[in-house]
């Protein structure tokens, strides 16, 4: 994000990808990808490539970390040094990444039924293989879908999203071009049954008004979000279910 | 502590009757796949599956310092991650040993055999071309040297070669393929009990008292790595030398057929 | 009619009291992965854990021998303790035993009794939701399981299962094959076939 120098993100009301400013990019969600991890999911949103796993819940190590009431949540979010169309990137924490991986993380800590399980612990892994803008959003999609394989029950199955701003127009979806020169950047993480948010970040400039259409597009987009959610973790079963009944 | 899913005799009760958990013979692979350009933003790339084992090799290609011993030629920089979501014994935090050796293994069999040609790879004064190679451990069910190198050749083999120009390096646009020098598979063998074992399982390599890598070209034997607490004979790892030439010949064909050569 | 639900899914109108639901602003939502029957009114969960209970068989490894009980790792976020004063059999770290549980307590671990050692054989992990499936009503698909292969079957409730025998491979197979097709009806038909072959 760097507003000021705007280089035209909007030509004749579409985006430099060929989008309305209120379209998702494609997504496609696949869930159980991984022979080991008790739950998983790969997303490609755009050109994000993003897997998740999930491990647990086991015992929570060390023990004084556990809560005798609760199970605890343990979040990596991390990008792969191959992960950018630019530089190789150095691997291991940043500072971008820790802060991710504590948002990502207390999505989780609403929406899993965590009292269910005290004393111990579950761990959500999010590895970034490609990157392009929004990939924390991405990643929380994906990582719902990886929990809800993984068994564990949860109040609801959050879906997430960004909005932004570019020039004077309210814009869904931001990719990494328009994430970099963008006016304003806003991610949001929604608990679709309640319709309450979970994560929300903004840096930028919104008014008052930007803020209410840019919620609006959020929960428009997050149907069709949700919906793709639900079509992923049905699949296997749908698929062994077709196979027998033809 | 997630169970172990054999005891400790299942697998040697198995080989001394001959055969594997899944049936196939002690010098058999599992079902390799290899897929390559599966990520579009790396120059190259490739996801291997040998079994359950998943490994995907990430290669950027960018331009830097020489080494001041060799300043007429590039880089190679190979690390590994092994995954926390890849199994349920790995965690967070720096590289293990386990994950140095790897990354180790792969590097030098690579290097040997000049699969990338460095010597080809300067550019001016001060200013050479590197690769880096990232293996990233998805799923572990044993074997990663193998799969790792298959995944890094097929990588590199896969790759499209960046421009220099004006100080910048260019990654898109109409670009040439990375000129590769040579090709080299692995093969890793475990001793379990009395039994070796081509391209151990996870269970397997638990159970194992030694295992060994041989990586190989068409005529040269490019690297090895003995590892784990037992050991081999003499003329056990020759018998095994003979068998990887032969075997490395079907490798090289999967790695050549899916990289399109 | 029966519809697969996803967690936070609505399931029905009104308050049902059902496992693995909640119930607001009267209406009732699925937790997790699972089968829902309009007609019946049940809830058949696809994906979930173990929630150890009074009576339930566990099979389990000895991971510690300390003082006065042996902890069981039951490949779930409970320990399993059994008092070695109600242990008349030898065992040892490493062991794998079948026990039943006895009682909980507050730090959810699972009070075992009645230990039997299973010698040798080999341990299959399986979705601890599917096991009921494996066992079959009325024992009728392990009874197919144990006949049609020759091998000691062991399930826990847990989702661990130990299996010894010449054909641990077969058995291995279709016990894979009826987690994977818990949800499919036919599936006693299908796994006699294949057993068969």
């Amino acid at each position: 994000m760097s507003g000021g120098e705007n280089q035209e993100l909007i030509i004749n009301g579409k985006r430099l990808d060929g989008r309305m400013p209120d379209e998702l990019r494609p997504i496609k969600i696949e869930a159980n990808v991984l022979h080991n991890a008790d739950g998983s999911a790969y997303i490609e949103w755009g050109n994000n490539k993003i897997i998740a796993g999930v491990y647990g819940p086991k015992e929570a190590l060390p023990k004084h970390i556990s809560d005798p009431e609760r199970a605890i949540i343990k979040c990596r979010y991390q990008m792969a040094p191959f992960s950018s169309l630019e530089e190789h990137g150095r691997s291991g924490p940043n500072r971008r990444s820790i802060e991710i991986s504590k948002v990502t993380k207390e999505v989780f800590e609403n929406v899993v039924m965590l009292d269910h399980f005290p004393g111990s612990e579950i761990d959500i892994f999010v590895e970034v293989l490609q990157g392009d803008g929004g990939t924390r959003t991405a990643g929380i999609t994906a990582a719902a879908v990886a929990l809800a394989t993984s068994g564990i029950p949860m109040r609801d199955l959050p879906f997430a999203v960004s909005a932004g701003k570019v020039g004077d127009t309210i814009i869904l979806d931001l990719n990494k071009i328009e994430d970099n020169s963008s006016d304003a950047d806003m991610p949001v993480a929604v608990s679709p049954r309640t319709n309450t948010v979970l994560l929300l970040q903004m840096d930028g400039e919104l008014t008052r008004q930007d803020i209410n259409t840019a919620f609006s597009m959020v929960q428009k987009a997050g149907t069709y979000i949700s919906k793709l959610q639900r079509e992923a973790i049905k699949a296997p079963y749908e698929k062994i279910k077709d196979k027998y009944n033809k | 502590m997630q169970i172990r899913t054999v005891t400790d005799d299942f697998i040697k009760d198995l080989l001394m009757k001959g055969t594997r958990e899944d049936g196939r013979g002690m010098g058999a692979y599992r079902p390799i796949n290899i897929a390559t350009g599966t990520i579009p933003n790396a120059e190259g790339s490739a996801t291997v599956d040998m079994g359950h084992t998943k490994v995907l090799c990430g290669v950027k290609i960018g331009v830097g310092e020489p080494m001041p011993d060799k300043p007429k030629d590039g880089n190679i920089i190979t690390s590994a991650e092994l995954l926390p979501l890849a199994s349920p014994h790995y965690d967070i935090g720096p590289p293990t040993p386990e994950a140095i050796e790897f990354a180790r293994v792969v590097d030098r069999g690579i290097r040997a055999a000049k699969v990338i040609p460095t010597e080809k790879m300067f550019i001016e004064e001060e200013k050479v071309w590197e690769v880096y190679i990232d293996l990233y451990v998805l799923n572990y069910d044993g074997n990663l040297f193998d799969a790792g190198t298959m995944s890094a050749v097929a990588a590199i083999m896969s790759a499209r070669m960046p421009k220099y120009e004006g100080e910048k390096v260019i990654r898109e646009g109409s670009l040439g393929k990375f000129e590769t020098g040579n090709v080299i598979s692995s093969c890793t063998y475990a001793k379990i009990g009395n039994s070796i074992v081509l391209d151990p399982d996870g269970n397997e390599e638990a159970s194992m008292d030694a295992r060994i890598t041989i990586a190989n070209d068409e005529n040269y034997v490019r690297a090895m790595q003995k590892g784990a607490g037992g050991s081999f004979t003499f003329k056990e790892t020759e018998e095994l030398i003979e068998k990887t030439f032969e075997k490395s010949k079907e490798l090289r064909g999967i790695l050549k057929k899916a990289v399109g050569e | 009619m029966q519809r697969i639900v996803v967690p936070g899914e609505k399931i029905s109108d009104g308050q049902l009291r059902l496992e693995n639901t909640i119930t607001e602003n009267n209406a009732t939502y699925s937790t997790v992965v699972a089968i829902y029957d309009e007609e019946k009114k049940t809830l058949l969960p696809l994906e979930g854990l173990w929630y150890p209970r009074y009576g339930d068989t566990v099979v389990g490894v000895i991971e510690e021998d300390k003082l006065n009980t042996y902890v069981v790792n039951l490949n779930a976020p409970y320990k399993g303790l059994l008092l070695t004063k109600f242990t008349e059999i030898e065992i040892t770290t490493g062991d794998v035993v079948e026990a039943t549980v006895k009682e909980l307590d507050k730090t959810q671990t699972a009070m075992l009794m009645r230990p039997r050692k299973l010698s040798g054989g080999k341990l299959l992990s399986v979705k601890p939701s599917k096991v009921p499936r494996i066992i079959g009503s009325g024992n009728t698909m392990l009874k197919e399981l144990t006949e049609g292969t020759g091998c000691s079957i062991m399930v826990g409730n847990n989702g661990i299962i130990w299996l010894k025998g010449k054909n641990v491979d077969l058995a291995t197979k279709a016990i894979l094959k009826i987690e994977e097709e818990a949800h499919t009806s036919g599936l006693t038909e299908r796994i006699k076939e294949m057993l068969k072959s």
